[in-house]
Order: C-alpha cells, then structure tokens, then sequence
C-alpha cells in the first residue's frame, strides 16, 4: 500500500448517450493499484463495474464519452495515441473476459493465438513463440502443454479455455491483469482451481490484478483490498479482511447479509428494498438514499463525499456503521 | 398470507406509451427512413384518391392532342392516343400499389402458416416444407413470375397472383426461422405447462412476437411485387387496355422513345422512387424495431 | 420423515441422439442415466450439480416437457411417463415451473397480469371477473401491487418479472413446483428476496418443491433435503444436515470444499480440493463409477470403481450414497482438506 502505486486512476467518470437520454456509468471514481496487489472491485450488474476496467485500456465504443485520467507508467492512457496504446494494451496491461468461450477465434489453435500475442509484442520468431507458447500452457497448468498447443478452442472444456485465455494475458509478463468476471461461467470445481492459478500468478509474477465480479465469496479469497460500487459510484473501499469485518456503508452492509452461507442457518435472507436507480444525470443527493434505512434529511439533499472512517477504510456515506454504533 | 411486498421495486419505464415514444424518436433520427415514409404515404393517398385527383378518366382520349406537350390542360402532355399522362399515372399508382400491396399480403397470408407450421412441428413436416420452399427459390424470383403470369394469362389480377406465389418461398422461410428460434423461448414450455395446446402456442404466444419481422419483410416484398408488375406489364403480361399501370405505360411509351421520352420518363421515376421509398424504409424499420440497436 | 411421496421417479433415463445425418446418429448423450428419487409432500428438494450434470433434462421429464427415454415418474401415484400432451392437460394443474430467465420466460407481447391469468382461462377454471380477483389475490402473494396486471413484462424489474413467473406457476395451486435455478440470472440483492418469497409461498400454500441450482448455499439455506447430481446420475441424497455435515460421497466432498464463502478469514483458512481433469463428456461418460476419472480417492476405490458401477445405496437411515468407499456404517473417507463446513 505505501509503495508506489502501478495505476492510478483519477476521477474517472463515464457517460453514454441513448435513447432514454444519457447515462452516467460511472460517476468520478478514484482508485491506485499498488504492484502485486489484487485489488477486488465488487457490486451487481449495471453498477459500472466493467465499463471502468474497459475504460482503463479504452476499450470501449466511440460513443462512450470518458473523462479523469489513468496513469499507468507516467503516462495518461486516456490521452495516448493509438500506438502507444497498443503497445501498454495487452503487453503491460492485459485483459481477461468473462466468457472463455467467445474471446478465443474458432478456426485457430491454441499454439497460433497466444503466438500471436508473443510475436505481435516481443518480434519472436515462429519456433520461439511455440516455445514461449508451452511454457505458457505448463504455467497455466494445462496437462499435456506439448500436445494441447495444437488444439483448437472447441477440443478444450470451459475451465481449459480460460486457463488459456490467461496464459494468452500473461504471455508478455504485464504488470496489470484485468480479469472481468473471470469465472461466473464456470462450475464451482472449475472456478476454485481458477483462483488458485490467479493467485500463483500473483505469487510467482508478481503481476498485480483488478478482479471485477459480483462474487463476494471470490474477493473473499483473494482480494487484497477491495472497491464496492453502487450506481456508478466508489461507495466504499477498504482492505478485504475489514470490509467483511467491519463493512461501513449500509449497502456493503445489505449486500453481505443478502448471501445465504455455507454453515449458517437463518430463518431469512435480509433483503436490500427498492433497486437500483436507473442511473441519469448526476445526482443531489445520496445514491442509496431511496433504499437506505438510515436515510434523513442530509442523504437526501446531499452527496456524501468518499472519506476515511480508519486508515485505508473510505466509505461515500453519512451514517457509516462505525459512527451510527457509537 | 404473511407476504407483502419485500422490495417495492418501481417499474424502469413509466408505461408502454413510453417505449412507442422512443421508437419514434429514433425513427425521427433516421431521416432517410423519415422521408422514405413519406414518399410511400404519399403514393398511398395518390392510390386511395385516384378518382379524386385524375382529371380525366381512365379510358378518355382526345384526338384533338395526340402525343402533346405539358400545358395548362393536360399537365404532363398526352400520349400517342391522346389519353392524359397524369391521369394516367394517378391511375397507374392505384393498379401498382394495389399490385405490391395484395401479391404481398397473399403471399403472406399463405406462406406464415406454412412457415410457422414448418418451424413449429420440425421433423418431417419441415424437411418436406423447407425442401420445397429451396426448389422455389431456386428458380429467381421473376422467372417464376413470368412463366406463372404467362400461364394464367394477362391482367391485373393474374399480375397480382403470379407475384404474390412468387413472393411465398422467401417469406416461408422468414417464418420458419422466426418461428425455430421463437419456440426457443422459454415462454413456450411455460404456455405447454399453463395447460396450452398448440394452436394458442402458435397464435397467442408466437405469431405476435413475429410481427416486426413480418412488417419488414413486406417492406421489402412490396416494391419488389411493383418491380415485378413494371415488368411483366412489359413484356405484356400485365393489365390490358384500357385499364392502366405503370408498367403498361412503360411498355406502351416503348414505340415512341425517340420522339417523347417523357412517355417513359415518368412512370420509370415513379418506379424508381416508390421501389426506393419502400426499401429505405424497410431498412430504417429493421433498425429501429431491432430490440439490439440503441441508438 | 416418512411423510407421503408426491413425485415418485424411478430409473429414469433420458438419452438424446446426436449428429443424426445421413449416416445415421453418431452419439448419444446420457443426459440422464438412471436417477431415482422421491419429492415428499410439503418438502424442499434440492438437486444440486455442475454444469452438464443433467439436471436441467431431469427437470424438463418430470414436468414432463419431454418424453424420457425409460424408466418412470409417478405423480400422485399416476404414472405420466408417456402420456400425450393431450392426456397431460388436465393433471397440468398439479405440477408447473419457474424458469431460469425471466427475461426469456414471459411473452413480451402479453401483460404479466394476462400472463397470469392463463392458466386459469385454459383450464376454464373460472369466469372473467373471478379470474381477475384471483390474479389480484395471486399478485398479492408474490408481492406485486394490483396495478402491475396492465404492465408489460419489460416495463419490469429482473425481480418483478421472476416475481411474475411464480405468480403463473403457482395461481392454480399446484402439489408440485420445479424451480429450474430461479434466482441465478439475478442480481445478489435481489436474490435474497426471491429466496425468502419462495420459502414463505412454500410454507403458506404447502406444496411441494425441486429446487435446481448450482449453488449450495442456496440449498442450505433453503431445503429440507438434497440431492447431488454428477453427469446424469445421483451420487448422493440426504437431509440437509446429513450433507452439510457429513458429506460422503468425494464429489459432494469436493463440491462443499470449493465452495466460496464470503468471509476472508474463513475462506482463507478453508483448503480446497482441486478436481483433475475435465469434466467428461456425457457423450461418453466413463465405465464403472462416473466420478472416478476425477476422483480424489481414485487410488482407494480403484479398480473396482473403473468397473463397476457403484449403485446408490443406504449409508445411513434416509442418506443415500453411490460409492465403493462407502457402505451401512462405513462412512467414506474425508478427502483431505475438507472439514465438515459447520464450525
């Protein structure tokens, strides 16, 4: 945490235009990755989780309108010229999707597409890619690296395809993995040796990873720190052991109670009323003030303001746990 | 009896109203689809109002200006008998509209069924449709039209028959796939389990959900059936004198292309114009009623 | 324990040909192979399983959506293994389905309170203005305010709409409800209120549910009893307590230890088993026992499990097991690393 950080990410804030008018993703939000860190960023679908990680390597459309700024190795790559882009894309910052299935081409091997990659960035030659390319394979843990290098997408299960998806991510060593939802697509048993792969990357590389997902029990075990969002907006930040200790904003709070867990008995899940605003212009109050229990007066005419409640513990929110106890 | 609302979750949208609204926006931000529209609607009331706004009548001659030029009593001049070229032409969008129109509302009326039938039972029932409808279009689309007109022999009715057959196979197959991945749903299995027989699936819970389909698909079968009646009029299979459309006229300005070109001119850009309205706003229509398109 | 069975399967098998062309099927798929159960009046039956488990298929027999291959299910006492959609009809009214999607499970076309009242006005069970008192009162109990009727499935909310699909399944009161992974397409919040709607709708109306997920936190917290699939078969069923505390079989082990739970100490502490390999392919399914490819007590079951098929047999009163490892009073060993998950 005291290190320098890797990416910092600088009141980022992302708009769409439609047709029900536009639409507010993401709302300034602010965040430093350290290196080696994971670094979870959790909340439900619509919240803007995703859009802020395509906004970092700018991979959104053209009618995304993204403004703040990301540094990444003393440069802003929201103002980076398309060659130096893609030259941090996929070399320094790499990206890993949710479905496995559709990031890999059909009609190419394994060996051919992660080749690709080293070739593209490292000007390897054609026998030193399919070299690098099962060393990859082995590091990913893929038994039979020799023979899966010839394989197509198709000859390779769920869980496989991601493990390449993964080696194709670290094939030029990055510093920064991005990894989308990594395993929502995959069974429980396929997911838990995921993670654990993730973590061994983390350990052996040093490569510092943004998870997004929805998962908590997934940024339970692994997260160093973790990001909660709600509506576009950071509502709370904090080391992962104390955000599911001690969580401060009534929505971490509801979220949190809403998931049954292995080993516990209850006669009711608690339930977060109302739902999502759908997310317009900027608001003048609170996001979760509509559906909050401690709402009053001040939530809703007021945006509270993202500040520490304990060092390294930032929560967006007038009434945080902590203060409400006392 | 101990439920009452958990989340008082409000609707996203106000009402229905409100999704029409959109789609009217975003047709408005389509001007070519705008002014397609407009062209057709034009053509439509020109079509409607033909005995109104005709000057003369279908069959009135007058010997007394054969192949005359514009002027103030016959707008568009006359043609070689002496017979009004607007009228004619007013008279011509009726019988060409009516011909787009019905051949596609016949094919229609045949070829939904037939299609969704295929593409809601599968099996043999659908390898025997979906082969017949290939044969069908394997011959193009005019061909079939030409030899089918030729067949039941000239007029206006045959026209409208022999497009309308001609245009069946392409909209079997758009039923038929619409219905495949309609069935897909899983409001089907649900309907099955409320107790539904087949026939409230197939119209309560499939036809509907075909219909934007449908409406672009006829957008563009009608100026195709218009470019056919142009043609077949042409090679004479069309209506005969004195009943008039705009292929007729073409074909009857045929003869005298050196010394009046307007006798062609006209029906050719009213050809032009109605095939080219329809087909802009079939497009715009596609993109607007595509639940994918945002913008 | 030994209340009344209102769904009775037996031995069913479900086989799908694949590939069929002109040179004839080239496969079948066991997407079901041999599974008996019994759903006990007023009981939570939870089938749990992986993706390719089958269990969706299972599903989609016992309501009868499609014909099995073999074996038999009894409703009631009546057999409706291969009855005809039209002898089907009138024993529709005991037996419906919550639906994955409930995006893709109400017809954007109809108002959800049209969508409700269907079954009522296909079984002519009552006039016009019954009908619409009974989708109010239907409405009621799924936690939707009366002026919903006249809204249109995408004018809802992920939750309404799941909220509608209930409301349709259960306005003619069946005996038996599938809920076919009713909440995974939801959101976490959401989902809490989905979960607690249905147990509240199980206990005030009393019939009788299977409940399908992946999720085995659901399932604990949800159901009375379990079953645990594994590429078309079951590998284990018992009460809640007999799974969550005293896993036999390595699969169900394997499943309960790479659950995630949301507490950093806890899940940080929790070793996990990895299963080798990928999951077969139910084109294929191995001989013998079908988890011995992947089995971490491979070495203790084998060669015996490579062969034989272990048959789902009793470990202990109302806990079933199929594993060579495990027989009446032999519990099978704790795959290391797996503690039961109650502290």
């Amino acid at each position: 945490m005291s290190a320098e950080p890797l990416l910092e990410v600088d009141d980022l804030s992302v708009r769409f235009d439609t047709d029900e008018g536009p639409v507010q993703a993401v709302d300034r939000v602010s965040f430093a990755l350290a290196p080696g860190e994971v670094l979870g960023i959790v909340g439900e679908s619509g919240c803007g989780k995703s859009v802020t990680c395509m906004s970092l390597v700018r991979l959104l459309p053209e009618t995304a309108k993204v403004s703040g700024s990301v540094r990444f190795g003393g440069a802003d790559l929201l103002a980076l010229g398309p060659r130096r882009l893609r030259r941090v894309r996929g070399r320094e910052i790499s990206y890993i999707f949710q479905e496995p299935m559709t990031s890999l081409n059909p009609v190419f091997t394994v060996g051919d597409q992660i080749g690709e990659v080293v070739r593209r960035h490292l000007d390897l030659s054609r026998r030193d890619a399919r070299r690098r390319a099962v060393e990859l394979l082995q590091l990913v843990r893929i038994p039979a690296p020799q023979r899966r290098v010839d394989e197509y997408p198709h000859q390779l299960s769920g869980g496989m395809r991601q493990r390449v998806m993964i080696a194709m991510a670290l094939a030029c060593d990055p510093k920064v993995l991005i990894a989308d939802e990594p395993t929502t697509a995959l069974d429980v048993t396929i997911q838990a040796g995921i993670l654990d792969l993730m973590r061994e990357v983390r350990e052996k590389l040093g490569t510092a990873i943004v998870l997004v997902t929805h998962n908590l029990g997934v940024v339970a075990d692994i997260a160093d720190r973790v990001i909660v969002m709600y509506a576009g907006r950071k509502v709370e930040e904090a080391p992962a052991a104390e955000l599911f200790a001690a969580p401060q904003h009534p929505y971490t709070v509801g979220l949190l109670g809403a998931i049954p867990r292995p080993g516990e008995r209850r006669e009711r899940l608690e339930e977060i009323p109302g739902r999502v605003p759908a997310s317009a212009r900027p608001l003048e109050h609170c996001v979760f003030a509509d559906r909050c229990r401690y709402a009053d007066e001040t939530t809703r005419t007021q945006v509270p303001d993202l500040r520490p409640v304990r060092p390294g513990h930032l929560v967006a929110c007038f009434h945080p746990e902590a203060e409400r106890a006392a | 009896m101990s439920i009452v609302a958990q989340d008082v979750e409000r609707p996203r949208v106000a009402d229905s109203r409100r999704r029409l609204r959109v789609l009217g926006k975003r047709f408005l931000r389509r001007p070519m689809a705008v002014g397609g529209l407009l062209v057709v609607l034009a053509f439509v009331v020109v079509a409607i109002f033909a005995p109104l706004l005709a000057p003369f009548g279908v069959g009135h001659t007058d010997f007394n200006a054969v192949l005359a030029k514009p002027s103030s009593k016959h707008l568009l001049g006359t043609d070689d008998l002496g017979r009004d070229e607007l009228s004619r032409l007013i008279w011509g969008t009726r019988a060409s509209m009516q011909v787009g129109v019905l051949a596609t509302l016949l094919a229609m009326v045949v070829a939904v069924p037939i299609g969704m039938l295929a593409g809601y039972y599968r099996g043999w029932v659908d390898h025997v449709i979906a082969r017949l409808t290939d044969v069908l279009l394997a011959f193009p689309f005019l061909i079939l039209a030409v030899g089918l007109a030729a067949i039941l022999g000239p007029s206006l009715l045959n026209v409208t028959l022999a497009l309308g057959i001609g245009s069946i196979p392409g909209f079997i197959r758009i039923a038929r796939g619409e219905t495949l991945a309609l069935r897909e749903a899983d409001y089907v299995p649900a309907a099955v389990l409320n107790g539904a027989n087949d026939a409230t699936i197939i119209f309560r819970h499939i036809l509907p959900n075909m219909t934007n389909t449908l409406i672009v698909q006829a957008t563009v079968t009608i100026p195709g059936a218009i470019l056919g009646e142009a043609i077949l009029s042409f090679l004479n299979l069309g209506p005969q004198p004195p009943a008039v459309s705009w292929g007729t006229m073409l074909q009857e300005a045929e003869p005298y292309l050196t010394q009046a070109q307007r006798l062609a001119v006209y029906p050719g850009v009213a050809i032009i114009l109605a095939v080219l309205a329809f087909n802009v706003l079939g497009d715009g229509l596609r993109d607007v009623l595509d639940p994918r398109t945002t913008r | 324990m030994s209340a009344a069975s209102v769904l009775e399967v037996e031995e069913l098998v479900k086989h799908f040909p694949v590939g069929r062309g002109l040179v004839g099927s080239s496969g079948t798929v066991h997407a079901v192979d041999g599974v008996s159960f019994e759903l006990r009046e007023g009981e939570m039956l939870g089938l749990v399983g992986e993706s390719g488990s089958g269990k969706t298929t299972l599903a989609n027999c016992v309501v009868r959506l499609l014909e099995p291959t073999s074996g038999s299910i009894r409703l009631h006492g009546r057999d409706i293994t291969h009855l005809s959609r039209r002898e089907l009809r009138p024993l529709r009214r005991s037996l419906h389905m919550v639906f994955q999607d409930p995006f893709s499970s109400l017809n954007p076309r109809m108002t959800v309170g049209e969508i409700v009242a269907e079954p009522l006005r296909l079984h002519r069970l009552a006039g016009r203005k019954t009908r619409e008192s009974r989708v109010i009162e239907t409405f009621e109990r799924v936690g939707l305010g009366p002026e919903h009727r006249f809204r249109y499935p995408h004018e809802l909310s992920g939750g309404q709409r799941q909220r509608v699909g209930l409301a349709r399944s259960l306005i003619l009161e069946p005996s038996v409800l599938v809920a076919d992974e009713p909440v995974s397409a939801l959101d976490v919040s959401v989902q809490a209120s989905i979960l607690n709607l249905l147990r509240d709708l199980q206990r005030d109306m009393g019939f009788s549910c299977l409940f399908i997920t992946h999720d085995l936190a659901t399932v604990e917290f949800l159901c009375d009893r379990i079953a645990v699939m594994y590429l078309g078969q079951l590998v284990e069923v018992a009460s809640r307590d007999a799974i969550f505390r005293d896993p036999q079989h390595p699969y169900t082990q394997a499943l309960l230890s790479a659950a995630v739970v949301p507490d950093p100490a806890e899940q940080r502490k929790r070793r996990r088993v990895v299963l080798e390999g990928d999951p077969p392919s139910p084109l294929a399914p191995p001989s013998g026992c079908r988890f011995h490819t992947r089995c971490p007590l491979h070495d203790l079951s084998a060669p015996q499990s490579d062969e034989v098929e272990p048959a789902l047999r009793e470990f202990a009163p109302d806990h079933l097991v199929a594993c060579h490892l495990v027989a009446p009073g032999t519990p099978a060993p704790r795959i290391s690393g797996v503690e039961a998950s109650v502290a």
